[in-house]
């Protein structure tokens, strides 16, 4: 597993070391400009932004016979799965990481740049869920329809994964009244379900990359 | 003598391109090296599949060391080094970071062995593979096949491609592999030069049917090409005959016995047979089943 994920942090770092440099600058504004919807781009780039990148290298390894090769390596196929899964929770982490330093930077210097700091949590949960939907969504997508086909996939899985969070949003601001159960309650719901979502993938992905031949 | 690797009717079909891999069977000795022949989608890979699970079998077994391999058998895995045609590592690696990721994976990852196969080969530890030539490539994969302390090598193609130079400075470490006697080498290969210089066995295959394994001695030695006009071939006896391929003026006919033959039909021009010619005679020619 050791060396399995290395070789997917290695996969991701190339393009991870450009996306945080833009970090970086993007970073940068935000701890300058008071800007509340720059902040919540900040944070929801940083955290979907690393995820993604983790899921789309996966397609880097079919461009030699590697993705053939770990076959033949002494690891299970349930673990090559679960390398990837893992992979993509720790970049979310780093993600989430970049995301906590520019909002506490922000914080330090502005004042909090919501009226209730609790909205903040939402705007991490939003980056969690879309996060592991995209993962939960793109993994069996990926291995089901073939490597080929895998930017499409991402855009389909990134956008499903916009599409389940804010129907979730919905249904539970239709269900509760506005306060402050309401945004704890709410946030639960979502990370809860795409926690849900992303450990049921995982057996589908694994099911379907058992199955795979190359 | 034990087999390291035996296949017993291993067969796969595939619906889309209608190619069917048909009741493979074969095997390998310890301590030897077996050429594994046939023209590009004959079944070489996928039989090669199948032996390492890439491709699952419809039926029959395939047994490495004893064993019929399943997806946790890690220990079958570690013992078995295996060279693609191609890239075998992401391009973006280099090898140091392609050691890094093999000592995560392989239990008996020998460092000293893989850098000193990354002096001998003359390959800059440091660089990404995208820049290496594709021989130096092949050279990387082979290092890293062999850094593990395997005991089985399965070579896809390995030295197709490279020059004569590098294809040599290969085969060397081959034979240098096989000279402990329980190390083995499936070596599938068009360059049948390659095959005559170090191989012990050949094992064709031709349309997803394997059409004979023979040991290289017997091919060098025993196999022979009878050349013969129509009204010549006519009077053989069809149980000497193997293959046979009918050309311009003569018929090039393959037997396995050329000392035999040469006492029976003492009036035809008798050759030594190259793998080429063997294969030239089994694929394009016409065969002889021989049902005793």
């Amino acid at each position: 597993m050791r060396g399995l994920l290395k070789n997917n942090f290695f996969a991701a770092w190339a393009n991870a070391k450009v996306f945080a440099a833009f970090l970086f600058v993007l970073g940068s504004f935000v701890v300058v400009v008071i800007s509340q919807s720059l902040l919540i781009g900040f944070v929801l780039t940083g955290m979907i932004g690393f995820s993604v990148n983790a899921a789309a290298v996966t397609k880097n390894e079919f461009a030699s016979n590697w993705g053939k090769y770990k076959l033949t390596l002494p690891v299970r196929r349930v673990d090559l799965i679960k390398s990837l899964f893992i992979n993509l929770v720790i970049w979310m982490m780093i993600g989430t990481f970049f995301a906590l330093a520019g909002t506490s930077l922000s914080w330090l210097l502005h004042g909090c740049p919501f009226d209730n700091p609790i909205d903040m949590l939402s705007m991490f949960a939003l980056g969690i869920s879309m996060s592991l939907f995209t993962g939960a969504v793109f993994f069996p997508l990926f291995y089901l329809g073939g490597e080929e086909r895998s930017e499409s996939f991402l855009v389909i899985s990134l956008l499903c994964a916009f599409a389940i969070s804010f129907i979730i949003i919905s249904v539970v601001n239709e269900l509760m009244e506005p306060g402050m159960w309401h945004v704890l309650i709410g946030n639960a719901v979502l990370a809860g379900c795409s926690i849900l979502a992303y450990a049921v993938s995982f057996p589908l992905t694994v099911g379907i990359f058992q199955r795979k031949e190359y | 003598m034990e087999n390291i690797l035996e296949l017993c009717q291993v067969s796969k079909s595939f619906s889309k391109s209608g190619f069917r891999l048909m009741d493979v069977t074969f095997s390998l000795p310890y301590g030897a090296i077996m050429g594994f022949v046939g023209e590009n989608g004959a079944g070489k890979t996928t039989t090669i599949g199948c032996i390492l699970n890439t491709v699952r079998k419809d039926g029959g077994t395939v047994k490495l060391f004893g064993r019929e391999m399943q997806d946790g058998d890690l220990d079958i895995r570690e013992k078995i080094g295996v060279v693609y045609d191609g890239g075998n590592f992401p391009s973006y690696w280099s090898p140091k970071q392609l050691s890094q990721v093999m000592a995560g994976l392989y239990q008996g990852w020998d460092q000293e062995v893989f850098s000193k196969y990354l002096s001998d080969f003359q390959l800059p530890a440091g660089r990404k593979i995208k820049h290496y030539s594709r021989g130096m490539t092949m050279k990387l994969a082979l290092a890293a096949a062999l850094a593990h302390h395997p005991k089985l090598l399965i070579l896809d193609e390995a030295t197709s491609g490279l020059d004569p130079v590098m294809r040599d400075e290969m085969l060397d470490v081959f034979l240098d592999f096989v000279q402990e006697e329980d190390h083995s080498i499936l070596l599938s290969s068009h360059i049948t030069s390659d095959l005559e210089k170090v191989a012990d066995y050949i094992t064709f295959i031709h349309e997803g049917k394997l059409v004979m394994t023979v040991s290289k001695n017997d091919l060098v030695y025993r196999y022979a090409v009878l050349r013969c006009k129509e009204s010549q071939f006519r009077t053989l006896d069809p149980g000497d005959i193997v293959a046979y391929r009918k050309r311009d003026f003569q018929i090039d006919v393959l037997v396995a016995d050329g000392k035999e033959a040469g006492r029976k039909y003492g009036d035809l021009v008798i050759d030594h047979v190259s793998i080429d010619e063997v294969m030239l005679l089994l694929v394009k020619g016409k065969r002889y089943e021989r049902t005793s």
